[in-house]
């Protein structure tokens, strides 16, 4: 066990936890964000991504430990009260969650690839780089729909 | 129906369920917790079939944290009985499965730990619960369980064999199922009359759900009360309540299950888990809520798994190309045990697809084996027998140097023979199959397909166009019930099936704002919980859109009634002298009307009986009649000669879902179907070493999956031909995407190798490396062909 501190959501928090404890359970189940989920033991589906210190990573297969005074981001975040953000506005609208499970990760995977991107994002380079988010619904159609339009509302496009 | 205005329904309206969903406020299994919880880890069999000899806890039960060890012989001492899980499909529409010479099924005990052996690589054969989950996974390994390898079986046709091992010792061998139908003297005739016979055997290889939340539970017992409490994700918390009370042997009522949100289902999660009953019985035990969650690993072993059928099929044609008779002999693998025969019935009364095949015979069959339990998966069955005769009718066009569109037009059946009763007894009820083969040969641009081959050719590929038309049926349960309350500026509907992604809080509320005349955003859809919930059918055989949309005109109709009864209590209405329009119940006479809010605020204040204050009706309704959600597709692929490897270039479908509630729901539905489709066409498995029974795709690096960037966009289109047979007239969506999918994609594989390989020389799923590996043996051939043909060369004596 030891003193973990980090600022999740803009509020900070600490907590003495095991020295394994991994990223996607501590916000699960220490700080009670069950909003970031875990659907595999690979690092493969993306359902867990969160992002830290502006960057997406695979909470699932970060240690807590590693990230000291780290700045994490998490799906809770994003509505302002009622307001929506762009990223769920064009979730909806384009109907690119069904089950809603991998949602939460794949609305942080695009938020990266949003912001990390100069130009309106095109369906292939959606295709191409969000390969690490799995979704079983969609068939990922309405996803890259809903990626692009929501990079053309962020950058004003 | 032709009285009501259609405001929401058909409309493609947002999502309700999306805003929780979106914010993380969605409510799945893990994220129920207990501040007492403790967590159960399950012990596993690491053999494909052994004898449990001896399991000794003591160096467990030793271990930090740990609570207790349960086995199978401590499930046999405390009484606990096996998951009645009702295998055999048994409404009037489903064909009827019987044992060989007509006998019952013997479907095995499904135990929630077995005392007697261990039938699969994985299945539970112990249960540590202990303090932390880390603590009970550290003392499993400790569980000393004495196993005597047993003979294994994976295989279905080896399965089917008489001297397999046996996977129960109460059958002489594996087969639980064994059924003919058909007239074999009129399709022995028809053959031997035949100008011409194609004939095809194939495997429809076993895949598995992959949804994408794996299944966790958390079960608690109050000893006040003397309840029980489970949250676990499935298609039907009804059905776990019943299933779940007969296992641990108390009433219904003592036994309440929450199956709030649901991270996908696909059918894998509409029977009962063994964990889940386990979680219960432990809670009690040791006073403790008892969790459970599967790592991604155990959902690859021990999730309910889909499809493996072999089915072999012979077309009898004439000179001119028309079906005379079809004769199949399909082999369905139920794995371990059976926990649903509904793929192998589904499908066998499905076996002559879109085409008007007067004869056949079958012979269907069902199998045990040492495998995971097989279950409906994403349209049960029906993916299998489209594969089996679309490609059977490609084969003979091929065979027969036919156009493979001519063919199919020659045989569908036509719209005049509608309602058309199929050769299996089906009824189709409504369909415009030669239309839709139009409409999405338009769609696709079928005519302009050369000039794309040709492109693609020009850049080095090999190119193919595929088609399939499919037919499928929605059955399943008949019986489905809705408890609808009007409350103030809200109505609330509490209804017995639900959903795991299909949006039934935004298409039931549709229907029910149309119904009653009220704004879309005053409908409130409750389901998932017993204690709301009394009964109803559950999600499946896309049966729920079309039960819900009955049950609530009906409701409709009852509430009106009660609306009568009040305003005759209240003000002397007479029941014919009110009437419900647009919203508004009138009563003419009084010169007044009200609205559903407006009515249940005047009962709730009135000096009415208490039955009368409430402006609320209970409505059951038993619907058998099925129906037969129909459609075509074409699909494109390129494959890159040097790779083997295959891309997805154009899909286009058309699905005649009857009337279509909210299209963007619909159009979802058919895009998840389509990737389901295609995984299995391209790249799933659930693949079995054959010398050790071993499953060897097991984890997401080794089981292929549709990715962002290994699959097309989707050109689909909706056609509501009307369903004579439920008063929206909805047939259903979602599964017919699935349907022809695994026949469409193996049809344009095999067209993009045609210049290659005459006939495909393997198996779905059409991986990189065997279409690699056939057009290199191709490639050996022609030049061992070319080197035997000239002279000085010959290897022939």
């Amino acid at each position: 066990m030891s003193m973990v501190s980090l600022t999740v959501n803009g509020q900070s928090v600490e907590r003495d936890v095991p020295d394994n404890t991994l990223l996607a359970f501590f916000l699960r189940e220490e700080l009670g964000l069950t909003g970031t989920h875990v659907g595999c033991d690979t690092s493969q589906c993306g359902c867990c991504v969160v992002r830290l210190d502006g960057v997406s990573v695979k909470s699932c297969t970060t240690l807590v430990h590693q990230i000291q005074d780290a700045q994490v981001q998490t799906v809770e975040s994003l509505a302002q009260g009622e307001q929506l953000h762009p990223i769920q506005q064009a979730f909806t609208e384009c109907h690119a969650l069904q089950c809603g499970y991998c949602t939460p990760g794949m609305m942080m995977s695009a938020l990266d690839l949003i912001e990390h991107h100069d130009e309106v994002l095109t369906p292939e380079v959606v295709r191409a780089e969000m390969e690490g988010n799995l979704c079983r619904c969609t068939g990922y159609h309405n996803i890259v729909n809903a990626v692009v339009q929501a990079s053309r509302v962020m950058k004003g496009g | 129906m032709k009285d009501i205005k259609l405001t929401a329904v058909g409309q493609p309206l947002q999502r309700k369920e999306d805003i929780r969903l979106m914010k993380g406020e969605g409510r799945f299994s893990d994220d129920q917790c207990s501040p007492d919880q403790v967590w159960a880890w399950m012990v596993r069999s690491p053999h494909p079939h052994a004898k449990i000899v001896r399991i000794d806890k003591s160096a467990a039960l030793k271990m930090p944290g740990v609570l207790g060890v349960f086995t199978g012989a401590d499930c046999l001492a405390a009484g606990l009985k096996p998951i009645n899980h009702s295998p055999v499909p048994a409404t009037q529409d489903d064909v009827k499965l019987r044992g060989r010479g007509d006998t019952d099924v013997f479907v095995g005990r499904h135990h929630l730990l077995p005392a007697d052996k261990a039938r699969f690589v994985g299945e539970a054969v112990a249960m540590v619960v202990a303090s932390t989950r880390e603590e009970a996974f550290l003392a499993s390994v400790a569980v000393d369980v004495e196993y005597e390898v047993l003979p294994f079986v994976i295989d279905t046709e080896l399965a089917a064999q008489a001297h397999s091992p046996a996977v129960w010792d109460e059958l002489e061998d594996n087969v639980l199922v064994d059924s003919s139908y058909g007239d074999e003297e009129a399709v022995s005739a028809a053959f031997a009359a035949a100008a011409h016979v194609v004939s095809l055997k194939t495997h429809i290889q076993r895949v598995t759900a992959v949804t994408m939340e794996p299944r966790a539970a958390l079960g608690t017992y109050d000893e006040q009360t003397k309840r029980y409490t489970l949250y676990a994700g499935s298609g039907s918390a009804v059905r776990q309540k019943r299933e779940l009370a007969s296992v641990l042997g108390i009433e219904p009522e003592a036994l309440r299950v929450l199956s709030l949100d649901v991270g996908g289902n696909f059918g894998s999660r509409n029977r009962v888990y063994v964990e889940f009953g386990l979680v219960l019985w432990a809670s009690r035990c040791l006073g403790r809520a008892v969790k459970f969650r599967a790592e991604r690993s155990e959902s690859f072993l021990s999730d309910y798994q889909g499809r493996d059928l072999v089915t072999t099929v012979s077309l009898a044609l004439n000179e001119q190309g028309k079906f005379l008779a079809l004769k199949a002999d399909n082999i369905s693998n139920s794995g371990y045990c059976c926990v649903s025969l509904s793929p192998l019935s589904k499908g066998s009364g499905l076996i002559t697809g879109n085409y008007d095949i007067p004869n056949i015979t079958l012979r269907a069959r069902a199998v045990y084996s040492n495998t995971m339990a097989t279950q409906a998966y994403r349209s049960s069955g029906r993916p299998e027998v489209t594969y089996a005769i679309e490609r059977l009718i490609d084969k003979a066009a091929a065979q027969l140097g036919l156009d493979r569109l001519q063919l199919r037009r020659l045989n569908l059946v036509r719209p005049q023979q509608m309602p058309y009763t199929n050769a299996m007894g089906l009824e189709y009820d409504s369909g415009e199959y030669e239309a839709n083969m139009d409409r999405v040969l338009m769609l696709s641009d079928w005519a302009g397909q050369d000039l794309r081959r040709q492109e693609a050719q020009a850049r080095g590929k090999l190119w193919g166009v595929g088609f399939a038309n499919y037919v499928e049926s929605s059955i399943g349960t008949p019986k489905e019930r809705v408890d609808v309350t009007v409350l103030a500026e809200r109505i609330e509907v509490v209804i017995g099936t639900q959903s795991a992604g299909q949006g039934h809080e935004t298409s039931f509320a549709q229907v029910a704002a149309d119904l009653l005349g009220v704004p879309f955003e005053k409908v409130f859809i409750i389901a998932g919980d017993t204690d709301r919930v009394s009964a109803g059918g559950g999600t499946h055989s896309g049966r729920s859109l079309r039960h819900a949309s009955t049950v609530l005109s009906l409701a409709t109709q009852d509430l009106v009634a009660q609306a009568k009864t009040i305003l005759h209590a209240l003000l002397g209405a007479q029941e014919h002298e009110v009437f419900l329009q647009e919203g508004l119940l009138k009563w003419p006479r009084g010169s007044q009307q009200w609205s559903w809010f407006e009515l249940a605020a005047l009962a709730q204040a009135s000096p009415l009986e208490p039955h009368l204050k409430v402006l609320k009706v209970r409505t059951d309704h038993e619907m058998h009649t099925p129906v037969f959600p129909n459609g075509a597709c074409v699909c494109e692929v390129e494959i890159d000669p040097d790779t083997g490897s295959p891309s997805l270039m154009r899909y286009s479908s058309v699905d005649d879902v009857g009337r279509c509630i909210n299209p963007l729901i619909v159009h979802g539905q058919t895009h998840g179907g389509i990737a389901q489709g295609v995984g299995q066409a391209l790249w799933e498995e659930c693949f079995l070493d054959p010398e050790t029974g071993q499953p060897i795709s097991s984890s997401l690096m080794d089981y292929g999956m549709p990715r962002f960037d290994n699959m097309p966009s989707f050109n689909t289109q909706i056609v509501e031909v009307i369903s004579p047979t439920n008063p929206f007239g909805v047939k259903a969506g979602g599964e017919g995407g699935t349907t022809p999918a695994l026949a469409v994609i193996m049809s344009a594989v095999e067209d993009a190798l045609r210049p290659v390989c005459a006939t495909l020389p393997f198996e779905m799923p059409a991986t990189a490396l065997k279409i690699w590996t056939a057009l290199n043996s191709a490639k050996a051939n022609a030049n061992a062909n070319a080197n035997s043909s000239s002279p000085g060369h010959s290897l022939s004596p």
